[in-house]
Protein backbone atom coordinates (compact mmCIF):
# COMPACT_ATOMS: atom_id res chain seq x y z
CA UNK A 1 0.00 0.00 0.00
CA UNK A 2 3.23 2.55 0.42
CA UNK A 3 3.26 4.06 -3.15
CA UNK A 4 5.49 7.13 -3.33
CA UNK A 5 5.28 7.86 -7.13
CA UNK A 6 1.93 9.74 -6.92
CA UNK A 7 0.96 8.91 -10.19
CA UNK A 8 1.55 5.83 -9.31
CA UNK A 9 -1.01 5.98 -6.72
CA UNK A 10 -3.39 7.50 -9.09
CA UNK A 11 -3.42 5.13 -11.60
CA UNK A 12 -4.09 2.17 -9.11
CA UNK A 13 -7.22 4.29 -7.71
CA UNK A 14 -7.93 4.60 -11.05
CA UNK A 15 -8.01 1.11 -11.53
CA UNK A 16 -9.19 0.30 -8.31
CA UNK A 17 -12.57 2.34 -9.29
CA UNK A 18 -13.11 0.88 -12.77
CA UNK A 19 -12.46 -3.28 -10.82
CA UNK A 20 -15.04 -1.74 -8.50
CA UNK A 21 -17.52 -0.67 -11.67
CA UNK A 22 -17.37 -4.44 -13.14
CA UNK A 23 -17.74 -5.64 -9.70
CA UNK A 24 -20.89 -4.09 -9.17
CA UNK A 25 -21.97 -4.76 -12.26
CA UNK A 26 -20.99 -8.80 -11.75
CA UNK A 27 -22.92 -8.76 -8.60
CA UNK A 28 -25.59 -7.21 -10.39
CA UNK A 29 -25.41 -9.52 -13.32
CA UNK A 30 -25.39 -12.85 -10.33
CA UNK A 31 -28.07 -11.24 -8.20
CA UNK A 32 -30.48 -10.64 -11.55
CA UNK A 33 -29.97 -14.40 -12.03
CA UNK A 34 -30.93 -15.25 -8.72
CA UNK A 35 -34.16 -13.85 -8.26
CA UNK A 36 -37.54 -13.33 -10.48
CA UNK A 37 -36.94 -11.00 -13.49
CA UNK A 38 -39.70 -8.59 -12.04
CA UNK A 39 -38.06 -7.88 -8.73
CA UNK A 40 -34.29 -7.81 -10.45
CA UNK A 41 -33.38 -7.71 -14.14
CA UNK A 42 -29.94 -8.58 -14.88
CA UNK A 43 -27.48 -5.72 -16.91
CA UNK A 44 -28.25 -7.60 -20.44
CA UNK A 45 -32.01 -7.22 -20.23
CA UNK A 46 -32.11 -3.89 -18.81
CA UNK A 47 -29.45 -3.12 -21.50
CA UNK A 48 -31.41 -4.38 -24.63
CA UNK A 49 -34.42 -1.96 -23.18
CA UNK A 50 -32.72 1.01 -22.62
CA UNK A 51 -31.27 -0.07 -26.78
CA UNK A 52 -34.65 0.43 -27.47
CA UNK A 53 -35.60 3.08 -25.37
CA UNK A 54 -33.35 5.36 -27.46
CA UNK A 55 -34.09 4.26 -30.68
CA UNK A 56 -38.24 4.46 -29.97
CA UNK A 57 -39.28 8.20 -30.89
CA UNK A 58 -41.98 8.05 -28.75
CA UNK A 59 -40.20 7.30 -25.87
CA UNK A 60 -37.43 9.81 -26.50
CA UNK A 61 -40.41 12.35 -26.77
CA UNK A 62 -40.72 12.23 -23.11
CA UNK A 63 -36.97 12.58 -22.43
CA UNK A 64 -37.51 16.08 -24.32
CA UNK A 65 -40.38 17.04 -21.86
CA UNK A 66 -38.53 16.19 -19.15
CA UNK A 67 -35.86 18.55 -19.77
CA UNK A 68 -38.53 21.62 -21.38
CA UNK A 69 -40.47 21.35 -17.82
CA UNK A 70 -36.94 21.50 -16.22
CA UNK A 71 -35.75 24.81 -17.89
CA UNK A 72 -39.01 26.58 -17.47
CA UNK A 73 -38.90 25.83 -14.13
CA UNK A 74 -35.15 26.77 -13.61
CA UNK A 75 -36.06 30.23 -15.69
CA UNK A 76 -38.98 31.20 -13.76
CA UNK A 77 -38.11 30.12 -10.45
CA UNK A 78 -34.13 32.08 -11.06
CA UNK A 79 -36.41 35.32 -11.45
CA UNK A 80 -38.73 35.15 -8.82
CA UNK A 81 -35.76 34.11 -6.79
CA UNK A 82 -33.71 36.63 -7.71
CA UNK A 83 -36.21 39.45 -7.75
CA UNK A 84 -37.05 38.73 -3.95
CA UNK A 85 -33.46 38.56 -2.97
CA UNK A 86 -33.04 42.00 -4.56
CA UNK A 87 -36.40 43.60 -3.03
CA UNK A 88 -34.35 42.61 0.55
CA UNK A 89 -31.59 44.25 -0.99
CA UNK A 90 -32.53 47.21 -2.44
CA UNK A 91 -35.67 48.06 0.48
CA UNK A 92 -33.97 47.14 3.68
CA UNK A 93 -37.44 47.01 5.53
CA UNK A 94 -38.47 44.02 3.81
CA UNK A 95 -35.60 41.93 4.89
CA UNK A 96 -37.05 39.67 7.23
CA UNK A 97 -39.98 39.37 4.80
CA UNK A 98 -38.20 37.98 2.70
CA UNK A 99 -35.62 35.74 4.39
CA UNK A 100 -37.22 35.27 7.59
CA UNK A 101 -40.49 34.34 6.15
CA UNK A 102 -40.85 33.88 3.07
CA UNK A 103 -37.61 32.02 2.09
CA UNK A 104 -38.08 29.42 4.96
CA UNK A 105 -41.58 28.66 4.59
CA UNK A 106 -41.23 27.77 0.86
CA UNK A 107 -37.67 25.91 1.91
CA UNK A 108 -39.81 23.64 4.34
CA UNK A 109 -43.22 23.46 2.19
CA UNK A 110 -43.11 19.76 0.65
CA UNK A 111 -42.73 19.80 -3.16
CA UNK A 112 -45.62 16.89 -3.30
CA UNK A 113 -47.47 18.72 -1.10
CA UNK A 114 -46.93 21.38 -4.24
CA UNK A 115 -47.46 18.65 -6.82
CA UNK A 116 -51.10 17.42 -4.85
CA UNK A 117 -52.63 21.02 -4.75
CA UNK A 118 -51.54 21.83 -7.77
CA UNK A 119 -53.26 19.55 -9.52
CA UNK A 120 -56.08 20.11 -7.72
CA UNK A 121 -55.74 24.10 -8.93
CA UNK A 122 -54.85 22.92 -12.10
CA UNK A 123 -55.80 19.45 -13.48
CA UNK A 124 -52.78 17.35 -14.96
CA UNK A 125 -50.73 19.05 -17.21
CA UNK A 126 -47.61 20.46 -18.10
CA UNK A 127 -48.42 23.93 -16.33
CA UNK A 128 -49.51 21.80 -12.99
CA UNK A 129 -45.47 20.12 -13.44
CA UNK A 130 -43.56 23.26 -13.58
CA UNK A 131 -45.43 25.21 -11.09
CA UNK A 132 -44.83 22.20 -8.82
CA UNK A 133 -41.01 22.42 -9.30
CA UNK A 134 -40.62 26.50 -9.53
CA UNK A 135 -42.64 26.36 -6.28
CA UNK A 136 -39.31 24.30 -4.98
CA UNK A 137 -36.38 26.16 -6.74
CA UNK A 138 -37.48 29.80 -5.64
CA UNK A 139 -36.24 29.21 -2.15
CA UNK A 140 -33.00 27.41 -3.64
CA UNK A 141 -32.82 30.72 -5.84
CA UNK A 142 -33.76 33.04 -2.83
CA UNK A 143 -30.64 31.94 -0.62
CA UNK A 144 -28.06 31.70 -3.36
CA UNK A 145 -28.63 35.57 -4.64
CA UNK A 146 -29.13 36.54 -1.38
CA UNK A 147 -25.15 35.53 -0.59
CA UNK A 148 -23.83 36.78 -3.73
CA UNK A 149 -25.70 40.26 -3.03
CA UNK A 150 -24.99 39.83 0.93
CA UNK A 151 -21.08 39.33 -0.65
CA UNK A 152 -21.12 42.31 -2.70
CA UNK A 153 -17.73 44.60 -2.71
CA UNK A 154 -19.12 48.04 -0.63
CA UNK A 155 -15.68 49.61 -2.41
CA UNK A 156 -16.41 49.02 -5.28
CA UNK A 157 -19.96 50.32 -4.54
CA UNK A 158 -18.72 53.23 -3.41
CA UNK A 159 -16.46 54.03 -6.34
CA UNK A 160 -19.14 53.45 -9.21
CA UNK A 161 -21.57 55.94 -7.07
CA UNK A 162 -18.60 58.15 -7.63
CA UNK A 163 -18.77 57.29 -11.32
CA UNK A 164 -22.56 57.82 -11.66
CA UNK A 165 -25.90 59.09 -10.05
CA UNK A 166 -27.38 56.54 -12.07
CA UNK A 167 -29.04 53.63 -10.20
CA UNK A 168 -29.64 51.15 -13.41
CA UNK A 169 -26.15 52.46 -14.87
CA UNK A 170 -24.42 51.24 -12.03
CA UNK A 171 -27.04 48.15 -11.41
CA UNK A 172 -26.13 46.90 -14.66
CA UNK A 173 -22.22 47.73 -14.95
CA UNK A 174 -20.92 46.76 -11.35
CA UNK A 175 -23.88 44.32 -9.65
CA UNK A 176 -24.52 42.20 -12.31
CA UNK A 177 -21.35 41.23 -13.17
CA UNK A 178 -19.75 40.78 -9.82
CA UNK A 179 -22.44 38.24 -9.16
CA UNK A 180 -22.23 36.33 -12.51
CA UNK A 181 -20.70 33.78 -9.97
CA UNK A 182 -23.67 33.37 -7.77
CA UNK A 183 -26.27 33.41 -10.79
CA UNK A 184 -24.18 30.69 -12.02
CA UNK A 185 -24.27 28.62 -8.65
CA UNK A 186 -27.83 29.10 -8.15
CA UNK A 187 -28.62 27.77 -12.03
CA UNK A 188 -26.05 24.73 -11.18
CA UNK A 189 -27.91 23.88 -7.60
CA UNK A 190 -31.77 24.40 -9.32
CA UNK A 191 -30.69 22.27 -12.25
CA UNK A 192 -29.58 19.55 -9.97
CA UNK A 193 -32.54 20.01 -7.50
CA UNK A 194 -35.01 19.83 -11.03
CA UNK A 195 -34.44 17.06 -11.68
CA UNK A 196 -35.06 15.37 -8.61
CA UNK A 197 -38.17 17.13 -8.15
CA UNK A 198 -39.48 16.99 -11.89
CA UNK A 199 -39.61 13.20 -11.81
CA UNK A 200 -42.04 12.92 -8.85
CA UNK A 201 -44.16 16.41 -10.00
CA UNK A 202 -44.70 14.34 -13.23
CA UNK A 203 -45.61 10.94 -11.65
CA UNK A 204 -48.11 12.24 -9.49
CA UNK A 205 -49.26 15.39 -12.19
CA UNK A 206 -48.10 15.59 -15.34
CA UNK A 207 -49.41 13.33 -18.67
CA UNK A 208 -45.22 13.68 -20.02
CA UNK A 209 -42.24 13.24 -19.14
CA UNK A 210 -39.62 10.39 -17.64
CA UNK A 211 -41.67 11.06 -14.21
CA UNK A 212 -44.59 9.76 -15.91
CA UNK A 213 -42.89 6.89 -17.92
CA UNK A 214 -41.41 5.76 -14.58
CA UNK A 215 -45.36 5.65 -13.35
CA UNK A 216 -46.79 3.59 -16.43
CA UNK A 217 -43.16 1.07 -15.32
CA UNK A 218 -44.34 0.62 -12.09
CA UNK A 219 -47.96 0.05 -12.48
CA UNK A 220 -47.20 -2.88 -15.45
CA UNK A 221 -44.22 -4.14 -13.43
CA UNK A 222 -41.93 -3.47 -16.30
CA UNK A 223 -38.66 -3.37 -14.37
CA UNK A 224 -36.25 -3.37 -17.43
CA UNK A 225 -37.99 0.28 -18.64
CA UNK A 226 -37.71 1.41 -15.02
CA UNK A 227 -34.24 0.39 -14.21
CA UNK A 228 -33.92 2.06 -18.23
CA UNK A 229 -35.15 5.43 -17.50
CA UNK A 230 -33.51 5.27 -14.23
CA UNK A 231 -30.20 4.92 -16.12
CA UNK A 232 -31.05 7.64 -18.61
CA UNK A 233 -31.74 10.26 -15.89
CA UNK A 234 -28.04 9.06 -14.06
CA UNK A 235 -26.47 9.60 -16.87
CA UNK A 236 -28.00 12.89 -17.89
CA UNK A 237 -27.37 14.50 -14.77
CA UNK A 238 -24.05 13.10 -14.22
CA UNK A 239 -22.93 14.44 -17.83
CA UNK A 240 -24.48 17.82 -17.67
CA UNK A 241 -22.38 18.73 -14.45
CA UNK A 242 -19.59 17.11 -15.48
CA UNK A 243 -19.58 18.39 -19.20
CA UNK A 244 -21.55 21.56 -19.20
CA UNK A 245 -21.25 22.85 -15.25
CA UNK A 246 -17.81 22.01 -14.70
CA UNK A 247 -16.23 23.63 -17.31
CA UNK A 248 -17.82 26.58 -16.93
CA UNK A 249 -17.00 27.24 -13.29
CA UNK A 250 -13.90 26.79 -14.02
CA UNK A 251 -13.69 29.55 -16.72
CA UNK A 252 -15.84 31.84 -14.45
CA UNK A 253 -12.95 31.06 -11.33
CA UNK A 254 -10.54 32.00 -14.16
CA UNK A 255 -12.34 34.82 -15.13
CA UNK A 256 -13.36 36.33 -11.50
CA UNK A 257 -10.22 35.34 -10.12
CA UNK A 258 -10.19 33.15 -6.16
CA UNK A 259 -12.03 35.35 -4.75
CA UNK B 1 -22.87 69.46 19.69
CA UNK B 2 -26.44 68.80 18.50
CA UNK B 3 -25.58 69.16 14.61
CA UNK B 4 -22.01 66.59 15.42
CA UNK B 5 -24.63 64.42 16.52
CA UNK B 6 -27.07 64.80 13.65
CA UNK B 7 -24.19 64.32 11.24
CA UNK B 8 -23.13 61.02 13.35
CA UNK B 9 -26.78 59.80 12.68
CA UNK B 10 -26.65 60.55 8.89
CA UNK B 11 -23.64 58.48 8.77
CA UNK B 12 -24.83 55.84 10.53
CA UNK B 13 -27.94 55.53 8.91
CA UNK B 14 -25.86 55.48 5.66
CA UNK B 15 -23.72 52.83 7.09
CA UNK B 16 -27.20 50.99 7.81
CA UNK B 17 -28.38 51.39 4.71
CA UNK B 18 -25.13 50.08 3.11
CA UNK B 19 -24.86 47.33 5.42
CA UNK B 20 -28.78 46.84 5.26
CA UNK B 21 -29.58 46.62 9.16
CA UNK B 22 -32.50 48.62 9.48
CA UNK B 23 -34.92 49.79 12.03
CA UNK B 24 -36.34 45.95 13.64
CA UNK B 25 -39.97 47.53 14.47
CA UNK B 26 -40.10 48.16 10.70
CA UNK B 27 -38.79 45.13 9.73
CA UNK B 28 -40.98 43.14 11.67
CA UNK B 29 -44.12 45.15 10.30
CA UNK B 30 -43.44 43.90 7.04
CA UNK B 31 -42.38 40.62 8.07
CA UNK B 32 -45.63 39.60 10.47
CA UNK B 33 -47.59 41.99 7.38
CA UNK B 34 -46.67 39.69 4.88
CA UNK B 35 -48.21 36.64 6.77
CA UNK B 36 -51.65 38.40 7.63
CA UNK B 37 -51.72 39.53 4.04
CA UNK B 38 -50.93 36.19 2.92
CA UNK B 39 -53.96 34.69 5.14
CA UNK B 40 -56.08 37.61 4.46
CA UNK B 41 -55.51 36.89 1.03
CA UNK B 42 -55.92 32.94 0.89
CA UNK B 43 -59.15 33.57 2.83
CA UNK B 44 -60.68 35.84 0.44
CA UNK B 45 -59.85 33.59 -2.53
CA UNK B 46 -61.49 30.76 -0.44
CA UNK B 47 -64.46 32.15 -0.68
CA UNK B 48 -65.83 31.87 -3.89
CA UNK B 49 -64.37 28.27 -4.08
CA UNK B 50 -65.25 24.91 -2.98
CA UNK B 51 -63.50 23.13 -0.15
CA UNK B 52 -62.02 20.80 -2.01
CA UNK B 53 -60.44 23.22 -4.29
CA UNK B 54 -59.26 25.62 -1.79
CA UNK B 55 -60.39 25.48 1.41
CA UNK B 56 -60.20 28.17 3.94
CA UNK B 57 -57.34 28.96 6.66
CA UNK B 58 -60.04 28.03 9.22
CA UNK B 59 -60.87 24.49 8.15
CA UNK B 60 -57.31 23.95 7.23
CA UNK B 61 -56.23 25.13 10.83
CA UNK B 62 -58.28 22.85 12.25
CA UNK B 63 -57.13 19.84 10.43
CA UNK B 64 -54.03 21.16 11.47
CA UNK B 65 -55.19 20.50 15.29
CA UNK B 66 -56.27 17.38 14.17
CA UNK B 67 -53.14 16.05 13.09
CA UNK B 68 -51.25 16.92 16.55
CA UNK B 69 -54.50 15.85 18.73
CA UNK B 70 -56.30 13.01 17.69
CA UNK B 71 -54.87 9.68 18.15
CA UNK B 72 -55.07 8.53 14.81
CA UNK B 73 -53.72 11.14 12.93
CA UNK B 74 -50.86 12.29 15.90
CA UNK B 75 -49.73 8.38 15.17
CA UNK B 76 -49.44 9.02 11.26
CA UNK B 77 -47.20 12.57 12.40
CA UNK B 78 -44.84 10.13 15.13
CA UNK B 79 -44.38 7.64 12.84
CA UNK B 80 -42.75 10.31 10.09
CA UNK B 81 -40.88 11.71 12.87
CA UNK B 82 -39.48 8.68 13.66
CA UNK B 83 -38.50 7.07 10.17
CA UNK B 84 -37.01 10.61 9.34
CA UNK B 85 -35.27 10.27 12.66
CA UNK B 86 -34.19 7.19 12.16
CA UNK B 87 -33.05 7.68 8.55
CA UNK B 88 -31.26 11.16 9.08
CA UNK B 89 -28.76 9.34 11.91
CA UNK B 90 -28.10 6.02 9.88
CA UNK B 91 -27.19 8.15 6.71
CA UNK B 92 -24.75 10.07 8.39
CA UNK B 93 -23.08 7.48 9.72
CA UNK B 94 -23.16 5.88 6.39
CA UNK B 95 -21.83 9.08 5.32
CA UNK B 96 -19.47 9.49 7.38
CA UNK B 97 -18.05 5.88 6.85
CA UNK B 98 -18.04 5.85 3.08
CA UNK B 99 -16.27 9.69 3.63
CA UNK B 100 -13.44 7.72 5.95
CA UNK B 101 -12.74 4.89 3.52
CA UNK B 102 -10.27 6.64 1.16
CA UNK B 103 -8.27 7.96 4.36
CA UNK B 104 -7.64 4.61 5.57
CA UNK B 105 -7.06 3.24 1.94
CA UNK B 106 -6.37 5.94 -0.64
CA UNK B 107 -7.09 3.65 -3.00
CA UNK B 108 -10.68 3.65 -2.39
CA UNK B 109 -10.46 7.39 -3.14
CA UNK B 110 -12.00 6.74 -6.76
CA UNK B 111 -14.46 4.30 -6.07
CA UNK B 112 -15.80 6.93 -3.05
CA UNK B 113 -15.66 10.01 -4.97
CA UNK B 114 -15.91 9.04 -8.93
CA UNK B 115 -18.32 6.29 -8.44
CA UNK B 116 -20.20 5.50 -5.41
CA UNK B 117 -21.24 9.77 -4.99
CA UNK B 118 -22.30 10.58 -8.51
CA UNK B 119 -24.43 7.28 -8.52
CA UNK B 120 -25.66 8.26 -5.46
CA UNK B 121 -26.17 11.81 -6.11
CA UNK B 122 -28.22 11.26 -9.40
CA UNK B 123 -30.43 8.50 -8.40
CA UNK B 124 -33.77 9.94 -8.49
CA UNK B 125 -35.63 9.58 -5.40
CA UNK B 126 -38.79 8.75 -6.88
CA UNK B 127 -36.85 5.82 -8.79
CA UNK B 128 -35.66 4.61 -5.08
CA UNK B 129 -38.99 4.45 -3.71
CA UNK B 130 -40.23 2.57 -6.65
CA UNK B 131 -37.77 -0.18 -6.82
CA UNK B 132 -38.06 -0.29 -2.62
CA UNK B 133 -41.38 -1.29 -2.56
CA UNK B 134 -40.69 -3.77 -5.06
CA UNK B 135 -38.06 -5.44 -3.52
CA UNK B 136 -38.96 -5.07 0.34
CA UNK B 137 -42.64 -4.44 -0.10
CA UNK B 138 -44.53 -1.99 1.97
CA UNK B 139 -42.46 -1.80 5.25
CA UNK B 140 -41.03 0.86 7.69
CA UNK B 141 -37.81 -1.42 6.51
CA UNK B 142 -38.04 0.07 2.60
CA UNK B 143 -39.07 3.67 4.05
CA UNK B 144 -36.08 4.34 5.58
CA UNK B 145 -33.90 2.60 3.18
CA UNK B 146 -35.18 5.03 0.58
CA UNK B 147 -34.93 7.81 2.94
CA UNK B 148 -31.09 6.75 4.11
CA UNK B 149 -30.25 6.46 0.25
CA UNK B 150 -31.79 9.71 -0.66
CA UNK B 151 -29.72 11.73 2.52
CA UNK B 152 -26.33 9.74 2.13
CA UNK B 153 -24.85 11.68 -0.63
CA UNK B 154 -25.57 14.58 1.52
CA UNK B 155 -24.00 13.23 3.97
CA UNK B 156 -20.92 11.78 2.47
CA UNK B 157 -20.28 15.43 0.55
CA UNK B 158 -20.25 17.06 3.62
CA UNK B 159 -18.63 14.96 5.44
CA UNK B 160 -15.52 14.41 3.17
CA UNK B 161 -15.68 18.30 3.02
CA UNK B 162 -14.87 18.56 6.99
CA UNK B 163 -11.97 15.65 6.63
CA UNK B 164 -10.01 18.17 3.73
CA UNK B 165 -9.94 20.72 5.88
CA UNK B 166 -8.71 18.76 9.22
CA UNK B 167 -5.92 19.94 10.73
CA UNK B 168 -2.91 17.08 9.56
CA UNK B 169 -0.55 18.22 11.92
CA UNK B 170 -2.67 17.83 14.76
CA UNK B 171 -3.48 13.89 14.12
CA UNK B 172 0.01 13.68 13.15
CA UNK B 173 0.65 14.76 16.84
CA UNK B 174 -2.07 12.18 18.38
CA UNK B 175 -0.09 9.57 16.53
CA UNK B 176 3.00 10.59 18.08
CA UNK B 177 1.18 9.97 21.13
CA UNK B 178 -0.13 6.78 20.36
CA UNK B 179 -0.06 3.93 18.60
CA UNK B 180 -4.22 3.44 18.71
CA UNK B 181 -6.00 4.20 15.70
CA UNK B 182 -8.94 4.02 17.39
CA UNK B 183 -7.66 6.37 20.37
CA UNK B 184 -6.80 9.07 17.97
CA UNK B 185 -10.12 9.11 15.89
CA UNK B 186 -12.05 9.26 18.93
CA UNK B 187 -9.61 11.53 20.65
CA UNK B 188 -8.56 14.00 18.24
CA UNK B 189 -10.49 13.43 14.59
CA UNK B 190 -13.90 13.11 15.72
CA UNK B 191 -13.64 16.61 17.76
CA UNK B 192 -12.73 18.33 15.05
CA UNK B 193 -15.16 17.08 12.66
CA UNK B 194 -17.98 17.82 15.01
CA UNK B 195 -19.29 21.18 13.38
CA UNK B 196 -19.12 19.34 10.05
CA UNK B 197 -21.41 16.04 11.06
CA UNK B 198 -23.41 18.67 12.49
CA UNK B 199 -23.60 20.75 9.22
CA UNK B 200 -24.37 17.17 7.79
CA UNK B 201 -27.37 16.68 10.06
CA UNK B 202 -29.05 20.09 9.50
CA UNK B 203 -29.35 19.50 5.62
CA UNK B 204 -29.90 15.59 6.08
CA UNK B 205 -32.93 16.52 8.55
CA UNK B 206 -34.15 18.96 5.91
CA UNK B 207 -33.81 17.39 2.99
CA UNK B 208 -35.00 14.37 5.14
CA UNK B 209 -38.66 15.49 5.78
CA UNK B 210 -38.25 16.97 2.15
CA UNK B 211 -38.59 13.77 0.96
CA UNK B 212 -40.18 12.13 3.48
CA UNK B 213 -43.74 11.91 1.28
CA UNK B 214 -41.92 10.51 -1.83
CA UNK B 215 -40.74 7.56 0.75
CA UNK B 216 -44.16 7.38 1.78
CA UNK B 217 -46.02 7.72 -1.66
CA UNK B 218 -45.67 4.09 -2.75
CA UNK B 219 -44.49 1.88 0.36
CA UNK B 220 -46.62 3.27 3.10
CA UNK B 221 -49.52 1.91 5.31
CA UNK B 222 -48.54 4.45 8.52
CA UNK B 223 -47.05 8.35 8.23
CA UNK B 224 -47.51 11.72 6.95
CA UNK B 225 -47.44 10.77 3.20
CA UNK B 226 -49.83 7.77 3.38
CA UNK B 227 -51.96 10.34 4.99
CA UNK B 228 -51.58 13.11 2.07
CA UNK B 229 -51.61 9.98 -0.39
CA UNK B 230 -55.02 9.25 1.05
CA UNK B 231 -56.48 12.85 1.11
CA UNK B 232 -55.61 13.58 -2.28
CA UNK B 233 -57.63 10.73 -3.25
CA UNK B 234 -60.41 11.64 -1.09
CA UNK B 235 -60.66 14.79 -2.51
CA UNK B 236 -59.78 16.21 0.96
CA UNK B 237 -57.47 19.35 0.18
CA UNK B 238 -57.84 20.92 3.61
CA UNK B 239 -55.87 17.58 5.19
CA UNK B 240 -53.20 18.07 1.82
CA UNK B 241 -52.74 21.56 3.29
CA UNK B 242 -52.46 20.27 6.97
CA UNK B 243 -50.26 18.04 6.27
CA UNK B 244 -47.90 20.23 4.78
CA UNK B 245 -48.24 22.48 7.29
CA UNK B 246 -47.87 19.95 9.77
CA UNK B 247 -44.33 19.04 8.37
CA UNK B 248 -43.65 23.26 8.05
CA UNK B 249 -43.90 22.94 11.88
CA UNK B 250 -42.36 19.91 12.77
CA UNK B 251 -39.14 21.06 10.58
CA UNK B 252 -39.01 24.07 12.34
CA UNK B 253 -39.44 23.24 15.78
CA UNK B 254 -36.83 20.08 15.66
CA UNK B 255 -34.35 22.86 13.84
CA UNK B 256 -34.33 24.75 17.56
CA UNK B 257 -35.41 22.43 19.78
CA UNK B 258 -32.63 19.98 19.35
CA UNK B 259 -30.46 20.96 16.26
CA UNK B 260 -29.44 24.44 16.82
CA UNK B 261 -28.14 23.20 20.91
CA UNK B 262 -26.80 20.30 19.26
CA UNK B 263 -24.61 22.57 16.68
CA UNK B 264 -24.05 24.94 19.64
CA UNK B 265 -22.37 22.57 21.85
CA UNK B 266 -20.40 21.00 19.25
CA UNK B 267 -18.74 24.32 17.93
CA UNK B 268 -15.36 25.01 18.08
CA UNK B 269 -14.69 27.01 20.73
Amino acid sequence: MKIANPRAAGRQARLAAHAFTLFALGVWAVYGLLVESYVMPGPAAVAVRLGEFVLDIHLLKHVLYTIGHILAAVVISFLIGSASALLAFYFPPSRLMVHGRLSPFLNSFSGIGWTLLAVVWFGINDFTVVFAISAVLVPFAIINMREGLDGLDADLFEMGESFTRRRFRRFLLIVIPSLYPFIFATLRISFGVAWKVALTAELLGGNTGLGYLLNLARQDFDMPLLLAVIIIIIAFVYSTDRFVFVPIQARLARHHGAG
Amino acid sequence: MARAESGAGAKRARRAHRTGRPNRFVEHIFAEGLIVAAILGWWLLSLGMPDYVMPGPLVVGEALVRLFIEPEFLGHTIWSTIRVVAAVIIAVLLGWALAQLPLRYPIAREIVHDRIKPFLNSFPSVGWAILAVIWFGTSDGSIIFVEVAILTPFCLVNISEGLKELDRELIEMGQSFTRSRWKTFFKITVPLLMPYVMAAVRIAYGVGWKIALVAELFGAETGLGFLMQRAQTLADASTVFATCFAIVLIFFAGEKLVIDPLARRFQHR
